[in-house]
């Protein structure tokens, strides 16, 4: 979910789109790290189904061990890359890797600064 | 004549009377002006062409005929003159007629001719009618040389000052050839130039059409109403619409363009980056940014950015297969053993896919295949536990 999101998000890093649209376009990511992240999230979208059957012999009771060893082995064997733990939810406008709030993707600083600024739909300085 | 072509074209307003005007109008033009006028314009060019040769054929009708294409063609003016007043008649009836009842006359002729002189049976083969149909002229030709060629031969080569023999042998060299290309010509071999020249004549011998040319040219009258009469232009559409391009026998002119369905394979397996750039360009250019909000709400449902309204909940799945495909997923454990606990695993995967509301059932039965292809490599290492 969080990979679909934020590959929809930040559109066309190092690509040309196909067509042609008139707004703003990022040429590039924040930073590197972000770049890594991205990375990882297209590799772990690729092996997604692979693993969860890897995964569906391993974590077993049923089948015989030696199986599950050779599926312990082959787990291993696909790229590190591939493993959706490495995926970091970043915020997509700073890259900032902790403090971000998941519905918004924002680090708080940047959701602050655009609340404050009245560019966050529905969103008021709290109250009671 | 002018003046009552220009009347005609004048007057009328509908152009669902147009073909009986044209059929009418040139006809009357015909009749009132004098037809001798009308028709012997278009052919006292060809007469004057083939003028020279009519006269060569009129005098060595008997074998210099088979040497002179052009004499052939002589005689069919000939025969052209002589019937222009049946031609009359055949475009008032249609000009698409013209062509093949003009054959037809001509064929008539040549059985008349042919009664009366031997020669004219070689130009027979010859004329392109003979291709159409078959009459009885071709049961007549004979695959060896007839005698009373061979006869005519040996009295021209008498005739002539030169060396008798030397010229009989030629002479009959030469029919025997003529003879092959008639064969060849029976079979649709070789190309016939005459059949062109033969085309184009009875093309420029319609009068109906010149005029009807001629009046386009000059009538820009306007009408009552202000607008251009669209006679002058619709009718020498009209007239080359009745002969249209495909209309009539091929004259085998042009090979047949078999290479471009090869291009065409070519270009659509190798679009170059140039292609690629242009489309690129073009795309850029036509698509202008967009003008107000609906527009840009429009882009983005087209790109897919915005859900289509009303809200589809099933926008993007395309599963037509019905439920009892997605539950009843054993048929697919047909491959795997019956007993043993890989058969176990496999129905608890099926109890869950057959929970599953999310994947389709293409992506299902892919899932188990994934398993079966597992553990077929993992057979072997199966076995020796």
């Amino acid at each position: 979910m969080a990979a679909a999101a934020l590959g929809w998000a930040l559109r066309a890093a190092r690509q040309v789109l196909p067509s042609p649209c008139t707004r703003q376009v990022r040429g590039y990511y924040v930073d590197w790290r972000m770049l890594r992240d991205v990375k990882r999230r297209k590799l772990a979208y690729e092996y997604a189904d692979e693993r969860l059957r890897i995964n569906a012999i391993r974590k077993n009771t049923i089948l015989p061990k030696e199986l599950q060893e050779v599926a312990d082995k082959e787990i291993a064997d696909l790229p590190r890359d591939s493993c959706p733990t490495r995926i970091r939810n970043r915020c997509i406008l700073t890259s900032r890797p902790r403090g971000v709030k998941r519905r918004w993707r924002l680090s708080r600083i940047v959701f602050r600064h655009f609340a404050d600024h009245a560019q966050m739909s529905g969103i008021q300085r709290a109250m009671w | 004549m002018w003046s009552r072509v220009r009347g005609w074209g004048g007057a009328a307003g509908g152009s669902c009377r147009l073909a009986a005007r044209l059929l009418a109008g040139p006809a009357s033009g015909r009749e009132v002006a004098g037809v001798a006028r009308l028709q012997g314009r278009p052919h006292s060019k060809i007469q004057k062409l083939f003028s020279t040769s009519s006269l060569l054929s009129t005098e060595k009708d008997e074998s210099t005929a088979s040497k002179d294409s052009t004499t052939e063609a002589a005689t069919k003016s000939r025969e052209g003159t002589a019937e222009t007043p049946k031609q009359k008649l055949l475009d008032l009836i249609g000009n698409m007629k013209v062509e093949v009842s003009y054959r037809k006359k001509l064929q008539e002729l040549k059985t008349r001719e042919i009664k009366n002189q031997a020669t004219n049976k070689l130009e027979g083969p010859d004329s392109e009618g003979g291709m159409l149909q078959k009459t009885t002229e071709d049961t007549q030709r004979s695959r060896p040389l007839n005698p009373e060629l061979v006869a005519a031969a040996s009295a021209v080569a008498s005739s002539l000052p030169l060396d008798k023999k030397q010229t009989e042998s030629e002479l009959i060299a030469q029919l025997r050839r003529h003879e092959e290309t008639t064969d060849k010509q029976k079979k649709g071999g070789t190309i016939n130039i005459r059949n062109v020249i033969s085309e184009m004549a009875v093309k420029r011998q319609s009068p109906a059409q010149r005029g009807v040319r001629l009046s386009s040219r000059i009538s820009l009258e306007l009408d009552e109403d202000g607008q251009r009469i669209k006679l002058g232009r619709f009718s020498p559409q009209s007239s080359d619409s009745r002969r249209s391009l495909k209309v009539g026998r091929r004259l085998n002119i042009f090979a047949k363009a078999s290479t471009e369905t090869k291009d065409a394979l070519k270009t659509v397996s190798s679009p170059t980056i140039w292609d690629l750039e242009f489309a690129k360009e073009v795309a850029a250019v036509t698509a202008q940014p967009p003008r107000n909000g609906f527009e840009e709400m429009i882009q983005w449902t087209k790109e897919g950015i915005l859900w289509e309204f009303p809200i589809d909940n099933e926008a993007g799945m395309e599963d037509d297969a019905e439920f009892h495909e997605h539950i009843f997923l054993e048929k697919h454990l047909e491959d795997f053993p019956k007993q043993g606990p890989i058969r176990h695993f496999m129905e608890l995967v099926i109890c869950g896919l057959s929970k599953n509301p999310y994947l389709s059932v293409k992506q299902k039965i892919e899932h188990i295949e994934w398993f079966q292809k597992y553990f077929e490599e993992k057979k072997e290492y199966l076995q020796e536990i």
